[in-house]
């Protein structure tokens, strides 16, 4: 028989060489874009538009439609996953009913989003004539993000201690009063926390906006203008492969803004832990 | 909520298309998208306040979309199919393309006939051996059905008898295939001529001799070279207005002359419908 | 709609708050109500309208011959989809083979083996794999990948193996985060009682620790696979965008989201309702894995 010693030394070892493969893939991978990204990233790339017949120049359009497609989700998406949560958290008892709503919520998070792309197409850009435009991808991807932040607001409710609940009753405040004054404040930073990391996936879809937003390179200024945001610019350019440059400035532009997501949601959650 | 949301953009979209008769929407042809987004650019900034929206969605997207009125115009690599006849379309010319057969530099075959490279499109020829090379498996590189260089390559090189190979590896972009075939000894592919030297990248590709005849700007203008074509803008009835403007600025020499020639097109000359 | 039983305000009963502030309550909860329901009318819409789109293929053509048609040729009207779901099938299956010892060792490892500093590190590290977004995993295949499997498969490297490896890099961070919950929900005692018996840290994870979160570990695999089945954009990028059978690692096939994205920009008629008849098949897949994964923890309680 084999030394338990040694099956474990080698089994143990294995499993270190696991993890090791797992973050040497993403460093291979961050490492590559960055360094191929970082010659073509400048004041210059960010702020003027593309130009030319291989997108030379800039990606300033891309970045605000991008920004702005992201913005608008959210806004939408927000108010109504918030609100969801706190009626699953605070005011639902276990049934049917709400059995229905988790497995809605499981099934949208699930959602291909490919699938989600051509629902968009066929219903805000056909059938509710909003055309390519903010407002169809928009709509499209605060689907997207609804049960993320649902899911992240509930849990975030659900922390907030039972006592401070009884505090508030027992002063004679309402449930709303309760909810909205003591819950929530107390949940806000893990709310935002799921609202940011929401965001960074919105960030960085791409088959969602590519069919409810368009290609044309636009600034857009009203909801209902059509845009490229910057993932259908990398696959165009990728696709394209012409320009690679400006490819793989826009991918390392791209990851340096989910970074920023991931980090700032991270920071927050430190900093204002308060319960 | 979200369905308040949804009722109000649809209410208050409703008028959003009718108002706006300074902008041009310019639906199609992913060749022709370099010509049309640097025209763009030049007929914006002479024509402060007005504005051009430019997609490349595929030949036959474009003429759809002029037709259904959701663009003003529709870019085609192709000319018109019989069932699209009937839509009302006029057609002005603005540039002439040439496709190249392209393989790797370092493969020793120069020149194919046009009966060669339809049989090894079609996967009747598997090895560079049978048409003068080394003795490699030869792999394809396809374009997307929505690529109108493919509808172009099948009509003049395919025919209507032979099918393409369909174990080829399909590809959505010019770019990637000629970054493929200039890595790779074995393979074989083809893209606008414009699109042969290289630009960005220091990666080579070697265009072959079709028919006896190289492909050169020339020798698609004058149409020896055998695989070329017509690049088209198809409006919806005799354009006017900043639509006439914006095809009038295509084929003005400031574009001709520049963009065109820039992007490896071969211009028209103004009026050659 | 009526709010369901539990949205009156609790407080209802005890007459201490007016009765305006009784109605105000109670349409606050109906409101709240109402936003979670959303969910509910989301999915039934997205299934509504794509099902919509897509019944002409099951009512036209046919829903055997769209199913089971071995022929995707949009040129000649035939739309089966055999050969699209066997390369939907096989990359999903290359990518759970590669990616998912890569992931459960991870978070084996991150709950197990490595010390705190460690873990703070290596943990972050794999939730920031997950946000990177696809269409720069497909750049990076195209780019570095590609190449390399060619070299190896013979031919150009476009095909179901390039199309595995990427996928797999992406699925490594939701199955190992995931994984990695259900471990550290295992109670430290039992670790503990093991480790009182002479085991050896391998025999605690191998016969205590794995076995007792197994349910957990089969839903992070199953949520993995949901996700392999519907990526689009890095599969599309590299999986060669030939509709036809398997033949060979690194020949060029084509899977269902692939061909969805290559021919919606041009297609009409028939062949547009078969790509949302697609479409309503990925979404079925994803929705019955999800209902899996229900079933499963039901199982475990």
């Amino acid at each position: 028989m084999v030394d338990k010693r040694i099956t474990n030394n080698i089994a143990v070892g294995i499993l270190w060489l696991a993890a090791g493969i797992t973050v040497a893939m993403l460093g291979a991978i961050i490492l590559y874009v960055f360094v191929n990204g970082v010659r073509a990233l400048s004041p210059a790339f960010i702020f003027t538009w593309p130009h030319g017949v291989n997108a030379e120049g800039g990606i300033w359009p891309t970045i605000i439609s991008t920004l702005y497609v992201t913005g608008l989700s959210m806004l939408i998406c927000t108010p109504v996953a918030v609100l969801a949560a706190v009626y699953l958290a605070e005011y639902a008892h276990q049934g049917r009913i709400v059995s229905l709503i988790r497995f809605a919520a499981d099934s949208l998070a699930s959602v291909p989003s490919i699938v989600m792309g051509l629902f968009g197409f066929a219903l805000f850009v056909e059938t509710m004539h909003l055309g390519l435009s903010m407002l169809s991808a928009s709509m499209a991807l605060s689907l997207l993000m609804l049960p993320i932040v649902m899911r992240a607001t509930e849990e975030a409710i659900r922390a907030v201690p039972r006592y401070i609940r009884w505090g508030s009753y027992g002063l004679g405040a309402t449930k709303w009063q309760t909810v909205s004054k003591v819950v929530l404040p107390a949940a806000t930073p893990r709310i935002i926390t799921g609202i940011v990391l929401a965001t960074g996936r919105a960030v960085g879809e791409t088959a969602v906006v590519f069919y409810t937003m368009g290609q044309a390179i636009n600034l857009p200024i009203s909801p209902l203008q059509s845009g490229r945001p910057m993932t259908v610019h990398l696959y165009l350019l990728a696709v394209e492969g012409i320009n690679l440059p400006a490819a793989y400035g826009t991918a390392l532009l791209l990851m340096i803004m989910i970074l920023g997501f991931n980090l700032s949601s991270r920071w927050i959650l430190k900093h204002y832990r308060k319960v | 909520m979200l369905c308040a949301v949804l009722l109000l953009g649809a209410g208050g979209c409703s008028g959003s298309r009718s108002g706006n008769s300074k902008q041009v929407i310019v639906t199609g042809s992913t060749t022709i998208l370099p010509i049309a987004e640097q025209a763009r650019e030049g007929f914006e900034s002479a024509n402060s306040g007005t504005s051009v929206l430019v997609s490349g969605l595929g030949s036959s997207a474009g003429i759809e979309a002029v037709a259904a009125g959701t663009s003003d115009i529709g870019t085609s690599s192709r000319d018109l199919k019989e069932e699209e006849e009937g839509l009302g379309l006029i057609d002005t010319p603005i540039a002439f393309d040439g496709i190249a057969v392209i393989v790797n530099p370092d493969n020793p075959v120069k020149q194919l006939t046009l009966d060669q490279l339809r049989d090894i499109f079609a996967g009747k020829i598997t090895n560079w051996s049978e048409v003068g090379g080394a003795d490699l498996k030869i792999d394809l590189v396809n374009r997307d059905e929505a690529s109108g260089t493919r509808e172009a390559f099948k009509k003049i090189v395919m025919g209507d008898d032979a099918h393409f190979d369909k174990y080829a590896v399909v590809l959505p972009g010019t770019g990637q295939v000629r970054d493929v075939v200039a890595r790779t000894p074995s393979a074989v592919g083809y893209i606008s001529v414009g699109f042969v030297e290289p630009r960005f990248t220091a990666t080579a590709v070697k265009a072959l001799v079709i028919d006896g005849v190289t492909p050169s700007e020339e020798t698609v203008a004058d149409k020896t070279y055998p695989i070329a074509r017509t690049l088209h803008f198809f409006t919806k009835g005799e354009p006017s207005g900043l639509t006439k403007e914006f095809v009038d600025y295509v084929l003005s020499d400031e574009v001709q002359n520049g963009v065109v020639v820039d992007a490896g097109f071969v211009p028209v000359k103004e009026g050659s419908e | 709609m009526t709010p369901p039983d539990g949205v009156k305000p609790s407080t209802g009963e005890l007459q201490m708050v007016s009765r305006q502030t009784q109605i105000k309550e109670g349409l606050l909860a109906t409101l709240f109500f109402l936003c979670a329901f959303v969910a509910v009318l989301a999915v039934a819409l997205i299934f509504a309208f794509v099902g919509f789109k897509a019944s002409p293929i099951v009512r036209e053509y046919g829903i055997s011959k769209f199913l089971l048609g071995t022929e995707w040729v949009s040129s000649d009207e035939k739309f089966g989809i055999l050969p699209l779901m066997q390369g939907s099938f096989i990359v999903t299956l290359g990518a759970l083979v590669l990616g998912t010892p890569l992931a459960v060792g991870t978070a084996v490892f991150l709950s197990e083996i490595a010390t705190p500093m460690i873990r703070k590190i290596v943990r972050p590290a794999v939730e920031l794999l997950a946000g990177i977004p696809s269409v720069v995993y497909g750049f990076f295949g195209v780019i570095v990948l590609r190449p390399i499997v060619g070299q190896i498969t013979g031919g150009v490297g476009f095909g179901p193996a390039s199309a595995a490896i990427i996928l797999a890099i992406m699925i490594v961070p939701t199955i190992a985060a995931l994984s990695e919950d259900a471990l550290g929900s295992i109670p430290m005692g039992i670790r503990e009682a093991s480790f009182a018996m002479g085991a050896t840290q391998w025999q605690t994870i191998y016969k205590v620790v794995v076995p007792a979160a197994k349910i957990g570990i089969v839903d992070a695999i199953i949520l993995g696979m949901g996700r392999a089945v519907g990526e689009t954009m890095a599969v599309l990028m590299l999986v060669g965008g030939a509709p036809v059978f398997f033949h060979g690692m690194g020949g060029p096939m084509a899977t269902l989201t692939s061909q969805i994205v290559m021919d919606m920009g041009y297609s009409t008629g028939t062949h547009r309702t078969a790509l949302f008849g697609m479409a309503a098949l990925l979404f079925l897949i994803s929705m019955g894995l999800v209902l899996a994964v229900r079933l499963m923890s039901r199982l475990r309680d």
